[in-house]
């Protein structure tokens, strides 16, 4: 069980999100890292699959009433534990009843993730426990986590182990690596060199529905197209020419040309990125991006 | 009634932007043009068969397929990361749709209440029209819709039928809040906002039929196949 002492920025239940359900207009969603999450519940001695809590920017204070074994993976925030013992990263936790686990802001990057041995016990919606803001369900009650809440988790049985995970290296100051997008031939020389030589930032209006980017504007004819399927990843171009790459819980259909698609392999760099943060883009082949190994986290015993 | 008439026009229009969006790649007779648009993701052109094909891969349960999304006379199909194309899906692409059920969904009438602060955009909507208020919903009330797609909310339906006259290009400017069950206008299309939000459609009435509930066995009230008439209230 957890208690919200104080609320962080943005608190969101989720777990691996809602996959397959695209023709009723849903997103997948979910944890904007899935195997960050995932690698977070086999630290605990969960099934991947169980909801734990994503963590944005500035972390919520959380009291532990029965006590918990807990795991923190993703970015690194300013952490302590009411014990004095280390709120330490990608390893299990052991909290005593009664103890608070203090989340402060992120030191790196932008999202962490929380599980809690058991999981997160909130009702499942269209087969998730993912909370989706944009039409409110899911989660915790449709929403971010506020002061007061309460979040109980399943019982498990077992043993507890104490495990560590490393995470895959990722290069963090690398350009995003995109594939050339649908309607990338739409736009004229000007717009196309704006975009692949241009640095960009994140802008501050940017949310888990997609990432605003200030910088040199592309220039495009067509503002409107037959609406088509679009990926997060995908870098959509408005009128305005500020380009937006669409996140986890962005549209599932669109109707601005995509100039781009960051490639899957480069999501989990898009789930780090902050407002303030430079992007730049890389083009990669598309079958090489296609055959690009999923990346593994390594997970051992405690020593 | 011209209706038919119209729909085959606006038909041909959205085909011609088809074409010129697209590459070389004109879709073929027999089967449709496929190309990968992101590593994850295929994008089959399939015309007026964009339902009936999405229903015969869908049914299918291709490993490889996370998801199928149907969209304006094509699929987007989203592939596992690493999963190529399989000889099955290939097959299943190439598979002649002839003896598959044409669809031919429910139809729902929708109580709508036009103009005023239900429709803050009906005046200048139809004055572009070139009608009188009463004339411009006759006009958007008078067609049967089909649903195409559904997508940017969930339940949002992406409604084919809208007579060429009242094409309109969405604001300039979206709106920072639209309230769900907004009726409204984006290009060819009608549309019913499902949750409230921020908008970019010319606003010309509101329903109170809720659009999507994700508690319901069905969340969507409306499918994509189904058909629509709206019923001035």
């Amino acid at each position: 069980m957890i208690q919200v002492l104080r609320a962080g920025l943005c608190d969101l239940v989720m777990d691996q999100g809602r996959p397959g359900r695209g023709a009723l207009g849903v997103p997948v969603g979910g944890a904007a890292d899935p195997a960050a999450l995932a690698a977070a519940n086999r630290l605990v001695g969960n099934d991947a699959t169980a909801a734990g809590l994503e963590i944005t920017l500035r972390g919520p204070g959380l009291r532990f009433p029965l006590g918990g074994v807990v795991a923190l993976t993703g970015a690194r925030f300013a952490a302590t534990r009411s014990s004095g013992a280390a709120a330490g990263w990608g390893e299990t936790l052991v909290l005593a009843a009664g103890e608070t686990l203090n989340l402060e802001q992120a030191e790196t990057g932008c999202r962490c993730w929380l599980a809690l041995r058991g999981g997160l016990a909130v009702p499942p919606v269209m087969g998730s426990r993912s909370t989706f803001l944009p039409a409110g369900f899911g989660g915790y009650r449709g929403r971010a986590l506020w002061a007061g809440d309460m979040l109980a988790s399943s019982a498990t049985a077992g043993a507890v182990r104490l495990l560590r995970a490393r995470a895959p290296a990722i290069e963090r100051d690398a350009p995003l690596r995109v594939v050339a997008g649908p309607q990338a031939g739409q736009f004229n020389d000007v717009g196309l060199l704006a975009f692949f030589a241009g640095n960009y930032r994140v802008e501050a209006a940017s949310d888990r529905r997609g990432l605003r980017l200030g910088g040199p504007a592309v220039t495009h004819a067509r503002a409107e197209l037959p609406s088509q399927g679009v990926l997060p990843g995908a870098v959509q171009v408005p009128p305005d020419g500020r380009p937006i790459v669409l996140g986890w819980d962005g549209p599932v259909t669109g109707g601005y040309p995509v100039i781009a698609g960051v490639i899957a392999a480069d999501m989990v760099k898009l789930a780090q990125l902050r407002p303030g943060d430079a992007v730049r883009f890389a083009t990669i082949e598309l079958e090489r991006a296609r055959s690009l190994a999923t990346e593994q986290w390594e997970i051992e015993e405690l020593t | 009634m011209q209706a038919p008439i119209i729909r085959g026009i606006c038909k041909m229009q959205e085909g011609a932007l088809f074409l010129m969006e697209n590459d070389t790649r004109a879709p073929s007779q027999s089967h449709p043009a496929w190309r990968w648009i992101s590593d994850r993701g295929l994008r089959v052109e399939t015309g007026d068969s964009t339902l009936t094909r999405y229903v015969a891969l869908i049914s299918l349960n291709l490993p490889e397929i996370e998801d199928i999304i149907p969209a304006d006379g094509c699929l987007f199909l989203v592939f596992r990361r690493g999963a190529g194309l399989s000889e099955n899906l290939r097959s299943a692409l190439i598979a002649p749709l002839a003896g598959m059920p044409v669809t031919n969904g429910t139809l729902h009438e929708i109580v709508v209440e036009y103009g005023g602060g239900a429709g803050p955009d009906l005046p200048a909507l139809a004055e572009r029209a070139g009608l009188d208020a009463a004339a411009y919903i006759n006009s958007h009330a008078a067609v049967e819709y089909s649903v195409a797609f559904l997508g940017f909310q969930p339940g949002f339906p992406y409604l084919h039928g809208l007579p060429c006259a009242l094409h309109t290009p969405r604001r300039a400017s979206p709106r920072l809040r639209v309230a769900a069950g907004s009726v409204a206008i984006g290009g060819g299309y009608t549309g019913i906002y499902s949750a409230s939000g921020p908008g970019g459609w010319q606003i010309i009435g509101h329903t109170t039929a809720v659009m999507f509930d994700p508690q319901r066995d069905a969340p969507a009230l409306l499918m994509p196949g189904d058909r629509v008439r709206f019923v001035p209230r």
